[in-house]
């Protein structure tokens, strides 16, 4: 492999990261808030994608009402679903979230499916040529995927790390009991957990799109890398998830020349056993996988 | 029409098989499963592959039990390092792994292409419809002889200790005793019963290919146990036969309901296996035939 | 002799101090106590003796032989029982049955012997089930004892915990609260079959408990603990009387 090959899949590697750490952040702040694995947040974000394709075909010449409605939808699912399911299920055992999860994906999915069927769509985005610095190639588009996704990160941090909700937020994933204790309006701060996962998923399903061409089955897909992402960098920990995000990106890609494109996604389960074996606790978790 | 309804017979004692399995699994051990169709695709490639290769079917039926029991060690083992939801996720993982496996290594298995011309059970009895029969004797038996050895497993303290396991894993070994062992040899049987199913699918669809092998079978099981009723083997019987009517009476729906095509049906299928997931967890977590509260 | 040594434990939780330098040793037949405010890291020490946690520092010594490394089950094995101060009974498993699921030894239990072990196993189960009915009895749980464990009312799960570690045929048991939720009529009852266990059976306890006039009966030795500290240790009349442990206890709850 060249030196120019190999910056290229880095390159290529750190943009996928980052678009996956999306994904990811959403479940590391589920499980860290309301302790389970959401095995829909992929289908939060191809429904995110969709609406982001529908309103450009009613309306094509705004990028920006494209992505405001992937947002709404993202953050309209993740709110209903939890007012709907996950609230009912509150004190009952995780596997109750867990599999009802798994049902709110297909719910989700299959109504998508019904209505617009199993094609591939894609965003209308101007045609942009890569720039070629000396054979390293670089995107524009993967540019402004960057900048969008890191952007989404740093408002995330911020949220968490400097509003009162975003305290109380941590608080509630530290401990519940005590913030419920502590006069912490616990339903709100769940509310807006989810806004906030929708909103990530959404944004993570937007810059897929802007990449890749989207099908029903994307999001699913992207679901078991997500979770590798978060276990790498350690559960609870939106950093890992960033992280962790941009390793598995980075193995993904620089595996291709190795055991070709479509294996990807074993890549991303391969770097999920050996975290879960050699170090369960990722590399910035605090909250532990294994018993 | 009776052939038809052989069909559907054979193909809910199928369905039986695994829901038995998975009820093994996460019914009476707690052990969160999403990967079970991974172990039915092992024993359905494994047999195939081999009868295709000259061997006798009931030869090849066996290896690919064992196989898929086999096959169920290393993630057995790794269940004892992990808490619930992530063995979930790891299991699905490894389901989508395996099939991407199948789906890419078209050395052995012919990829997306599938394998086509897999012999038949009792092939010797010709065409007339005994083969079939003879084959929905056959798996009525072994529904029967795997529900008995279940029921005995069960009510045996081998069984108690399985549930105890369920209900409250550190308390276990506050006494003493280690789970790993059970939960690993529970997981590895759950997955011959699968790798059996996956036998008995193969050689009577007579064509496998790795889309038949998505998760949504893993689902469509779990939703058989959680409506019949987890940790209740006449809940597992129950919940497949009710799935079976389920997927079925889909295909009689669509002849009635004009304009909708095939593909929308599976879209509606899939959507009420996701609502039946969500309302079954949230208004009758344990099932139709459970008195319990799970 | 010394039969439980926990020496200098050492303990963090996301980096709050919760066992800060903790100490206590029970002799064989002993009958020690544990008392602190609520948050005062009992619960935690117990977690850590019986090794669901591990210390960040410290030892932890049964029966003259050094357990610290050693997971739960093998400190089990060893004799050294415990209780939770929430119960955790197999809620649905009977009365009955969660004492055979805790019999030790028992080759009922391994997958050969299911398929093709039948009479063994009946055999060994009617000896377990007899000694099952004998805790039962001993503990009045006869009226349940063919309910799911998860029905029972929480006084009664206390009791089906104390049950169960009782199979095990223990040399020491760890008491987490074992009267709390239990009918106050009820506690002098449980009292005197504790003592009855320790002089009858030989079996050593450590208890803690917030009933301090039963804990005061019943041990030979109290600790007192705050903040993830041992204030005071002795004699229970005197360490009660103690003014260090009523200043820790002002404004505390016990």
């Amino acid at each position: 492999m060249s030196f120019t090959d190999f910056v290229n899949l880095l390159i290529n590697g750190t943009v996928e990261g980052l678009l996956i750490a999306l994904p990811a952040l959403a479940l590391t702040l589920v499980m860290g808030i309301a302790r389970f694995p959401n095995a829909a947040t992929g289908d939060y974000m191809t429904i995110s994608a969709f609406a982001a394709v529908g309103v450009q075909a009613l309306l094509p010449k705004s990028i920006v009402l494209a992505a405001l409605g992937a947002v709404a939808a993202g953050i309209a699912i993740a709110v209903v679903f939890h007012l709907w399911v996950f609230r009912a299920l509150q004190g009952r055992p995780l596997v109750a979230s867990l599999v009802a999860s798994i049902g709110i994906a297909f719910l989700a999915r299959s109504v998508l499916t019904f209505f617009v069927g199993h094609d591939q769509q894609g965003f209308q985005l101007p045609l942009v040529r890569a720039w070629n610095f000396d054979g390293i190639r670089v995107l524009p588009t993967d540019l402004i995927v960057a900048g969008v996704a890191v952007a989404a990160m740093a408002a995330l941090f911020a949220i968490l790390h400097l509003t009162p909700i975003g305290r109380q937020m941590r608080a509630v994933a530290d401990n519940p009991d005590l913030g419920r204790a502590s006069g912490i309006r616990v339903r709100r701060v769940l509310t807006v957990l989810w806004a906030m996962v929708g909103t990530l998923c959404a944004l993570g399903g937007l810059l897929f799109g802007a990449k890749a061409i989207v099908t029903p089955e994307f999001g699913w897909e992207l679901l078991i890398p997500a979770f590798a992402a978060m276990i790498v960098g350690g559960i609870g920990s939106p950093v890992g998830a960033v992280v962790g995000g941009v390793l598995l990106g980075i193995a993904q890609e620089l595996s291709v020349p190795f055991v070709g494109p479509s294996y990807k996604i074993a890549v991303a389960f391969g770097l999920l056993l050996l975290v879960l074996l050699v170090r369960p606790r990722g590399l910035f978790g605090v909250a532990t996988a294994a018993r | 029409m009776a052939s038809y309804l052989v069909a559907v017979a054979i193909v809910a004692l199928i369905y039986m098989l695994l829901t038995v399995g998975l009820n093994l699994q996460y019914g009476y051990t707690g052990l969160i499963n999403f990967g079970h169709v991974a172990f039915f695709a092992i024993g359905a490639y494994a047999s195939a592959l081999l009868t295709l290769k000259g061997w006798p079917l009931a030869p090849a039926f066996v290896v690919g039990m064992v196989v898929a029991g086999l096959a169920a060690y290393p993630v057995g083992l790794l269940s004892l390092r992990l808490s619930d939801d992530y063995l979930a996720v790891v299991t699905l993982g490894f389901a989508e792994t395996v099939r991407l496996v199948i789906q890419e290594e078209k050395w052995l298995t012919r990829g997306v292409q599938g394998l086509p011309g897999i012999p038949r059970i009792f092939q010797s009895l010709g065409v007339g419809g005994y083969a079939e029969l003879a084959t929905l004797v056959t798996l009525v038996a072994c529904n029967v002889a795997a529900v008995a050895l279940l029921v005995h497993l069960v009510r045996s303290p081998y069984g108690r200790l399985i549930q105890a396991i369920r209900d409250d894993e550190v308390a276990v070994q506050a006494l003493g005793k280690d789970p790993a062992r059970l939960k690993v040899q529970v997981f590895m049987l759950g997955a011959a019963l699968a790798g059996l199913a996956g036998a008995f699918y193969a050689h009577f669809i007579t064509y496998i290919s790795p889309d038949q092998f998505l998760s949504l079978v893993t689902f469509y099981v779990w939703i058989a146990v959680i409506i019949g009723g987890p940790g209740r083997t006449s809940g597992a019987v129950v919940g497949s036969l009710i799935l079976m009517i389920f997927i079925e009476g889909s295909r009689f729906a669509r002849d009635l309901i004009p304009g909708v095509s095939e593909v929308q049906m599976a879209s509606v299928r899939l959507a009420i296996v996701g609502l039946a997931l969500i309302l079954f967890t949230i208004y009758l977590p344990q099932g139709i035939m459970g008195k319990r509260k799970v | 002799m010394t039969l439980l040594v926990a020496k200098n434990i050492v303990k963090h939780f996301d980096g709050l101090c919760v066992l800060d330098d903790v100490s206590f040793e029970v002799p064989e037949r002993g009958l020690t106590g544990i008392v602190g405010t609520n948050g005062a890291g009992k619960s935690t020490l117990f977690a850590v003796v019986s090794g669901q946690f591990a210390a960040d520092s410290g030892h932890v010594d049964f029966a003259g032989h050094d357990i610290g490394q050693l997971p739960p089950m093998k400190r089990a094995r060893r004799g050294l029982g415990r209780t939770f101060q929430v119960p955790r009974e197999f809620g649905h498993l009977t009365v009955r049955e969660n004492l055979l699921a805790a019999a030790p030894r028992a080759h009922g239990e391994t997958l050969l012997s299911v398929f093709l072990g039948w009479r063994s196993v009946a055999a060994e189960d009617a000896e377990l089930g007899a000694k099952a009915d004998h805790w039962i009895d001993f503990l009045n749980l006869k009226a349940v004892a063919g309910k799911p464990a998860s029905t029972l009312s929480g006084g009664q799960k206390k009791l089906l915990e104390l049950g169960r570690v009782l199979m095990l045929e223990p040399k020491c048991v760890l008491l987490d609260e074992p009267f709390a939720g239990v009918n106050p009529v009820l506690i002098g009852e449980i009292s005197d079959k504790l003592r009855e266990l320790n002089t009858s059976r030989g079996i050593a306890f450590v208890v803690i408990e917030h009933h301090l006039e039963a804990l005061k009966a019943l041990v030979q030795h109290l600790y007192v603990m705050d903040q993830g500290r041992v204030i005071a240790d002795g004699d229970p009349a005197e360490v009660l009387e103690d003014p260090r442990v009523h200043e820790a206890y002002m404004g505390g709850v016990i």
